[in-house]
């Protein structure tokens, strides 16, 4: 156990990885339950679309460091765009929001391959490279982390109210627009954090599926909140793990992202069957 | 009389795009009194429920909520939307649901006080709920789950109660449980508009009615106001039906 979940973080740079996918883990868990309550993981996937060729021109542009900003804004630029489509009730918000999102992974897709490396290139927009986590990306990360937990903090009573019943929270008197801009705004944030160290196909299984298992075992959000968020750094801190050793001692190369997504879908798994045999437990003791 | 009304309408209208969706709609109801808006569906009930929140911009006319303007009311006016409009799965218990309608006292960051909590517990008791507070929203009944957002609309302690279409789909007890829950809110002085398409609940719990479909069709009390050729008129071709005092409208 020593082995395969401590030691390997003893290196500078699998420690850095760490810290990275742990934060990253229990910052996308969090948000992942906003999410979920506002069914929101189809607009989620096309902003990890979109922000693509933002990670493109980025990188064409200023190189490793460009990254982080390019994506930022194409997320932002999204976030507005997918607002201003919600918000008008188009006829048909899904295509619009599935031509929107193929469009701007076309742009990134047509953009990488103008360049000389294009499928090393590509494997790493797409897959991300979190082996290669520098501190500099580690305190955007953080600086991230804080920003959006401390306006869901601040936020949380407004965000359920809209969640639960739109209709009576704008009666209340809460702003829907704007509550939903700074929604999108989040998602956004994050997606761009992650999108370096896991990537863009992958950055979506981290926000929906540490939310989904934690939402399996409770029916509460003062539980699920902190599960989803354990759960996420739980599964970025044994995919790196397993990865690792699976590649030192046993001769098998595992793509760190895949690894991490593939033990999230296993506490997942886990969770929804704790979850019924937890149900069959309690309907076993009304009936004994 | 001489006393401020709850809620004035004054020749309201409200349009979408060009085409109309309200107009000419007139009255006053006062506090302590309720109306019910009676008309088929797309008469636009829904859309002066939104008028009086402040949600939808008039075309012309004026609405005043205890003397001032629609969104400077908000504080003393509660909703009640249809429970069915809302997600059953949603991970939130009957207790959290009632306390929200005191978020807007409670504020973003303040935890609810001793005063919250009880007035959240007492909304509860009123329409019949209390043992079911710690239950998830959505494991309810649809009765249950309309007398739960009535409940959150009482913790609100309102001036001016909305509901839209509570008695849609709800079991016998939970209608009483609601008609039981609005007539202590008129004693207790609060104003409330209802839609229904429910006659017989409207002259049971309403003492003024307004007809109206696009435009208005009547509005006073109930006794002299709901007349058979009223309803007619504003349900236009639907067949209608009056059995001893209930009158029922059949939809075609």
């Amino acid at each position: 156990m020593y082995q395969t979940f401590i030691e390997p973080f003893t290196f500078p740079f699998m420690a850095r990885a760490l810290a990275e996918l742990i934060m990253l883990g229990a910052l996308a868990g969090t948000v992942g339950v906003l999410i979920l309550l506002r069914r929101l993981a189809f607009m989620t996937d096309a902003l990890t679309h979109t922000v693509f060729p933002g990670v493109v021109i980025g990188y064409l542009l200023t190189g490793e460091g460009g990254i982080f900003w390019g994506a930022l804004a194409a997320g932002g630029l999204t976030a507005v765009l997918l607002t201003l489509l919600t918000r008008n009730r188009a006829v048909t918000e899904d295509t619009a929001l599935a031509v929107l999102l193929t469009t701007f992974f076309a742009i990134g897709v047509v953009l990488v391959s103008r360049e000389s490396g294009y499928t090393t290139d590509l494997t790493a927009f797409l897959f991300g490279r979190i082996l290669t986590v520098t501190a500099q990306q580690l305190t955007q990360t953080l600086v991230v982390t804080l920003l959006v937990v401390a306006a869901l903090v601040i936020l949380r009573r407004p965000l359920t109210a809209r969640a639960f019943d739109p209709q009576g929270a704008q009666a209340a008197g809460y702003r829907i627009g704007l509550l939903d801009l700074i929604t999108n705004a989040i998602v956004a944030l994050v997606v761009v954090a992650s999108v370096r160290a896991v990537g863009t196909v992958l950055v979506i299984a981290l926000l929906i599926v540490p939310a989904a298992a934690a939402r399996a075992v409770s029916d509460r959000l003062t539980v699920i909140v902190p599960v989803a968020a354990l759960l996420g750094a739980l599964g970025g801190w044994a995919g790196l793990a397993i990865s690792y050793d699976a590649s030192l001692h046993h001769g098998l190369r595992l793509a760190s992202g895949g690894t991490v997504v593939l033990v999230l879908v296993g506490l997942y798994l886990g969770a929804l069957a704790a979850a019924a045999a937890g149900r069959r437990l309690r309907t076993v003791r009304r009936t004994a | 009389m001489g006393m401020t009304p709850a809620l004035d309408l004054d020749e309201v209208g409200v349009a979408y795009g060009a085409a109309p969706a309200l107009e000419n709609i007139d009255g006053t109801v006062a506090p302590g009194e309720a109306v019910a808006l009676i008309g088929p569906n797309g008469a636009g009930k829904s859309t002066l429920i939104k008028a009086i929140l402040g949600l939808v911009p008039l075309a012309s006319g004026r609405i005043t909520v205890l003397g001032s303007a629609p969104a400077g009311a908000r504080r003393h006016v509660a909703y009640v939307p249809q429970a069915d409009t809302l997600d059953p799965e949603f991970p939130i218990s009957v207790g959290q649901v009632v306390l929200m309608g005191r978020y807007r006292r409670i504020g973003w960051l303040r935890r609810p006080g001793a005063a919250d909590r009880q007035a959240a517990r007492q909304a509860l008791e009123q329409v019949g709920l209390a043992d079911r507070a710690r239950h998830r929203f959505g494991t309810l009944s649809g009765g249950q789950r309309q007398r739960v957002l009535l409940a959150r609309a009482i913790a609100a302690e309102p001036r001016l109660l909305l509901l839209d279409e509570p008695f849609n789909g709800v079991d016998a007890v939970s209608e009483q449980a609601l008609l039981a829950a609005i007539a202590a809110l008129k004693e207790g002085g609060a104003a409330v508009v209802v839609s229904t398409h429910d006659l017989a609940l409207a002259h049971l719990a309403c003492e003024e009615v307004c007809l109206l479909n696009r435009r208005q069709y009547g509005f006073g009390p109930t006794q002299t106001t709901l007349t058979p050729e009223r309803l007619r008129a504003t349900y236009g071709g639907h067949a209608l039906e009056l059995r001893g005092d209930r009158v029922i409208v059949a939809h075609s």
